[in-house]
């Protein structure tokens, strides 16, 4: 595991008072900004930025944080100390998102949960959620997947320990991107003989080279002669191991777009394909080519611009 | 139930009716209150009349996130935060339809 300089990331003096802190986050949370910025590495720098905000805007944690000591460096290889966290109480984090450094000393303690592992009560753990990432294949045929989790624990000691498991997952056929899948019993475990919580995954799945996916329904530009525009056309179309043939309606423009209904992703109503009609010239580059245009040219009464005219 | 098992696959089923408040309130960090406080302010849609049936779907979760974040780390108030949730959104839709249409 590798030391983060909280105070560095935000840019402040590791005296800075809590109204700076907060300055230069507000800062830096505009410049990183994964939806404005520009920068390239914007989404991971606002990661970081967050995570340090959420340290040392915490008076707590901040102030376990800097009884670690001053001589470590960004990057360098930690352990914490055995005790560290000793006499703090710690609440009201989510450090789902944030990385293994902060996961190791503060660990994913919910709203209100108080440090040491006291659940208010016996009863149910808690639902975890994660999102995973699929191939836009897995959705057409189902898919086992395995996926590693990493979940903050807190041992007989009462310090957190970082849990790495590995679950071999049952993909069903059909799950539509944002949708949400459960591994029953998958979560936090019960207290005192209570019902383990579920696992809740989101699925997002990989950029595809050829489709693209909004929710179930997939979109794809169809690229076609000008005369399978003109005179109307069945093609077929490849559809992760299947081929759908598709009829190209008479008449058809570029930039048209076609629905095909219930062929996109299998899902529960099943989604539709929307083929955006692209009309691709042939090349004019032998004289053979040139006539059959110089012949529409003539016996064509077309003018592409008559509309711009009226 | 958190032993690790190699060799059995775990059946994941499709949770398509949403999560309920209690999943909700424990994925995002918030209390019960705070929910049905925003729902009644009209920040978030109400996803059903009562709060029994209420039921929660991804979209829904990703922007009481986004809220959560606004009101804690910037100290938005409620309405400041919805309306950056909504920009937010827009230009997720927006730029959704770029990628769908090709664009980007």
């Amino acid at each position: 595991m590798q030391y983060k300089d909280y105070y560095q990331i935000l840019g402040v003096n590791r005296d800075a008072a809590v109204a700076d802190i907060k300055k230069a986050y507000r800062k830096l949370a505009r410049k990183y900004h994964p939806d404005v910025s520009k920068e390239a590495d914007a989404e991971s720098r606002m990661k970081d930025v967050n995570e340090a905000y959420a340290v040392l805007s915490d008076t707590e944690k901040r102030a376990a944080y800097d009884q670690l000591g001053h001589n470590y460096h960004s990057g360098q290889e930690f352990h914490p100390p055995p005790g560290w966290d000793a006499g703090f109480e710690f609440s009201g984090a989510d450090g789902a998102d944030f990385g293994d450094f902060f996961s190791q000393l503060f660990g994913r303690m919910g709203a209100g949960r108080r440090h040491g592992g006291f659940e208010t009560a016996a009863g149910r753990g808690e639902d975890h959620h994660a999102k995973v990432l699929l191939d836009l294949a897995d959705a057409f045929h189902g898919a086992t997947r395995q996926i590693t989790l990493r979940a903050p624990r807190i041992d007989h000691s009462g310090h957190v320990v970082l849990d790495t498991r590995t679950l071999n997952v049952k993909i069903p056929k059909g799950v539509y991107e944002g949708q949400i899948i459960r591994l029953a019993g998958q979560g936090a475990p019960g207290q005192g003989g209570g019902k383990a919580g579920d696992l809740l995954l989101e699925v997002h799945f990989e950029p595809h080279p050829r489709w693209r996916i909004d929710g179930s329904n997939l979109y794809l530009t169809l690229a076609v002669s000008p005369w399978e525009a003109a005179l109307g056309a069945v093609t077929p179309l490849n559809l992760f191991e299947t081929t759908i043939n598709v009829r190209i309606p008479e008449g058809s423009q570029s930039g048209q777009q076609l629905r095909v209904r219930g062929k996109g992703i299998p899902s529960t109503p099943p989604g539709d394909l929307l083929l955006t009609i692209k009309v691709v010239l042939p090349p004019a580059n032998t004289p053979k080519a040139r006539a059959l245009y110089e012949t529409m040219a003539r016996e064509l009464a077309f003018d592409p611009r008559s509309e711009q005219r009226s | 139930m958190l032993a690790d098992d190699q060799n059995q696959a775990i059946d994941a089923e499709p949770e398509d009716s949403g999560l309920t408040l209690e999943q909700l309130t424990s994925i995002c960090c918030v209390e019960r209150e705070w929910v049905i406080h925003h729902i009644e302010e009209g920040l978030l849609s109400p996803p059903a009349q009562n709060p029994d049936e209420w039921r929660f779907s991804s979209s829904m979760l990703s922007r009481v996130r986004r809220i959560v974040v606004l009101e804690r780390n910037f100290e938005a108030a409620p309405e400041l935060a919805a309306l950056v949730a909504d920009l937010q959104e827009e230009l997720e839709t927006l730029r959704r339809r770029l990628r769908c249409a090709g664009l980007e």
